[in-house]
């Protein structure tokens, strides 16, 4: 079992960097300390209030001098409304580090990174990563639809990788999609083949997983379920398992966030 | 002056240390919040509805959040009493707080069967028969609608276990006495009010339920009102206790229910929000008691002033 814990953190900044786009940090040592790329925090702005009710799921976006975390979340609904109302110092009921994080890259094995919107969020952390324990070559394709939800360019370009960008309307970077880059990029002759590491919408991922698949690529994705919890209790966020053998339904709390492309029924989703 | 108010309940045969109980479907196989706290200090653990082989569940979205409510379809899933006893159990060893298993057939043989597997496991303290699941095409919900097959259902887990049995009732019937009355007289020795109202939410802008099953069953504070009421009504018209369950948050909503009349209470979807919740409520309700000078929990159940 995960070592997880929950607290009640201050916020320590909490603003605002796209269209409907904020950034939220805050500090703990003990989760930061724990947390892997890819694994999530389940968040409640205010327990005391009954509505909205459920704590909502957020991936760990960022670590930065080992105790500040950071949260990369698009306003959706009510709940991610009133958490951008927060300010500094307000308090947040912070339950993590949860589920399985992404599997690291062999040795010398080069990563292609894609990320869709809001998919960038765990990918950031996975880069992060990547970049400083492991010397890998890593490649990212990462796509928004305009140039006003683009967040992070001048950051990923600090990291220093091989970037490149679509929006659907073209106002930034390429005009299309990140799918659209991967099919330039299988067709060329890969001397040295990559493992895929992607999150986003799921026609994204499922065009992503499918390709991987045939092509025989190593490819994680990570997954966004209806959740309740977060902690494996009430079952809620089943996503259909590829082989009927074992489990018909996977847990994207439990089994996931992340998984490995051939693992999931992708028909169905 | 400081003293430890006695908190303990007896339901049905089945004595407890205090009245705070985790509801079905919502603390998983037992021990997934063991990382959060010790749940041998709850008056009694209930895990997920097992069934006699496993249940898939239904397809997703299974859960949507509505106004101070959940609406989920779970739809049963689980992996079946034989692996829960075989696979499950042990790892509950460290847990000294009774085990009670909640149960679900498809027709009236599979609980009759299921309680034969249990009476062998001493570890499993007590049987809670699920009549009321609005979430499953056959059986569930449909045995707890109609009294006749409520109390055949009673019947046949009563003839195949020793150990006491809780009946978990259904809110979607027009009268809850009339079942409550015929699980009582086939041999009930407690009953569990309330299970989820049935409900639905739609996506306006996709035009589709929320729930791929369409329908669901709503739990949660937005539902505790109902509950109470129905608690309150049931308990006029049994002898046998009554667990209250139904948007329980905190220990101030688990007064509420022992005030009138529940012997005990559960706590369900509040666990998925605070993994602490029932915790908190056990400290929550020993506190109150010292504050109140009450020496014994029960001189408050059933204590509802209504002159």
């Amino acid at each position: 079992m995960n070592k997880m814990l929950e607290e009640v953190v201050s916020i320590e900044f909490n603003r605002q960097i796209g269209k409907d786009t904020c950034l939220l940090g805050f500090r703990s040592a003990s989760l930061a300390s724990l947390a892997k790329p890819g694994q999530f925090l389940m968040i409640h702005s205010g327990r005391e209030t009954k509505d909205p009710l459920l704590r909502r799921p957020f991936s760990i976006h960022r670590i930065q001098d080992r105790n500040k975390l950071m949260m990369l979340y698009r306003i959706v609904g009510k709940g991610t409304s009133l958490l951008s109302a927060l300010k500094e110092n307000d308090p947040i009921s912070v339950i993590g580090p949860l589920g399985n994080g992404f599997a690291l890259p062999r040795p010398n094995e080069p990563s292609l990174v894609m990320a869709g919107g809001m998919g960038i969020a765990p990918l950031f952390f996975l880069t992060q990563v990547l970049k400083r324990v492991q010397k890998h070559k890593i490649k990212m394709f990462l796509g928004f639809p305009t140039s006003q939800e683009a967040v992070l360019i001048d950051q990923l370009k600090d990291l220093n990788i091989d970037l490149s960008l679509t929006t659907e309307d073209g106002s930034l970077g390429i005009k299309g999609l990140v799918t659209d880059l991967l099919d330039q990029y299988l067709g060329q002759e890969l001397t040295n083949k990559p493992v895929i590491y992607a999150c986003g919408p799921t026609p994204m991922l499922k065009k992503i997983a499918q390709k991987a698949i045939k092509s025989r690529l190593r490819c994680y994705v990570s997954l966004e379920g209806y959740m309740a919890c977060g902690l494996g209790l009430c079952q809620g966020c089943a996503v259909k398992a590829a082989n009927n053998k074992g489990k018909p339904y996977y847990y994207v709390c439990q089994d996931g966030p992340v998984f490995s492309a051939e693992m999931i029924d992708w028909e169905v989703m | 002056m400081a003293f430890l108010p006695d908190l303990s309940v007896d339901i049905g045969g089945l004595k407890i240390k205090n009245p705070v109980i985790t509801a079905s479907g919502t603390f998983g196989y037992g021990n997934e919040l063991t990382p959060f706290y010790d749940p041998s200090l709850l008056g009694a653990i209930i895990v997920k509805g097992l069934s006699l082989k496993p249940i898939p569940g239904n397809p997703p979205p299974r859960i949507a959040e509505t106004p101070c409510g959940l609406l989920n379809a779970i739809g049963l899933a689980n992996i079946g009493i034989k692996a829960f006893i075989e696979e499950r159990l042990p790892s509950l060893v460290k847990i000294k707080a009774p085990i009670i298993t909640n149960i679900y057939g498809h027709n009236i043989k599979e609980y009759a069967e299921i309680a034969k597997r249990i009476e062998k496991v001493d570890r499993i303290a007590a049987i809670e028969i699920n009549i009321s699941c609005p979430n499953v095409e056959e059986g569930g919900m449909a045995f707890g609608t109609d009294p006749d097959t409520a109390a055949k259902v009673t019947n046949q887990v009563v003839k195949n276990t020793t150990k006491p049995v809780i009946v978990k009732l259904t809110p979607n019937v027009t009268d809850i006495t009339i079942i409550a009355k015929a699980v009582e007289s086939a041999g009930a020795q407690a009953i569990s009010v309330t299970n989820t109202i049935m409900g639905m939410a739609v996506d306006v802008t996709t035009r589709r339920p929320k729930l791929t099953n369409i329908i669901g069953g709503l739990s949660g504070p937005a539902i505790k009102p109902i509950a109470l009421y129905l608690v309150h009504k049931v308990v006029a018209n049994v002898r046998i206790p009554v667990i209250g369950l139904g948007g329980i948050m905190d220990y101030h909503d688990a007064l509420e229910f022992l005030l009138v009349g529940a012997r005990a209470i559960q706590v369900g979807t509040a666990n998925l929000i605070n993994p602490k919740a029932a915790m908190e409520i056990v400290n929550g309700l020993t506190d109150f008691c010292m504050r109140e000078k009450i020496g014994n929990i029960n001189e408050i159940i059933g204590s509802l002033k209504t002159k």
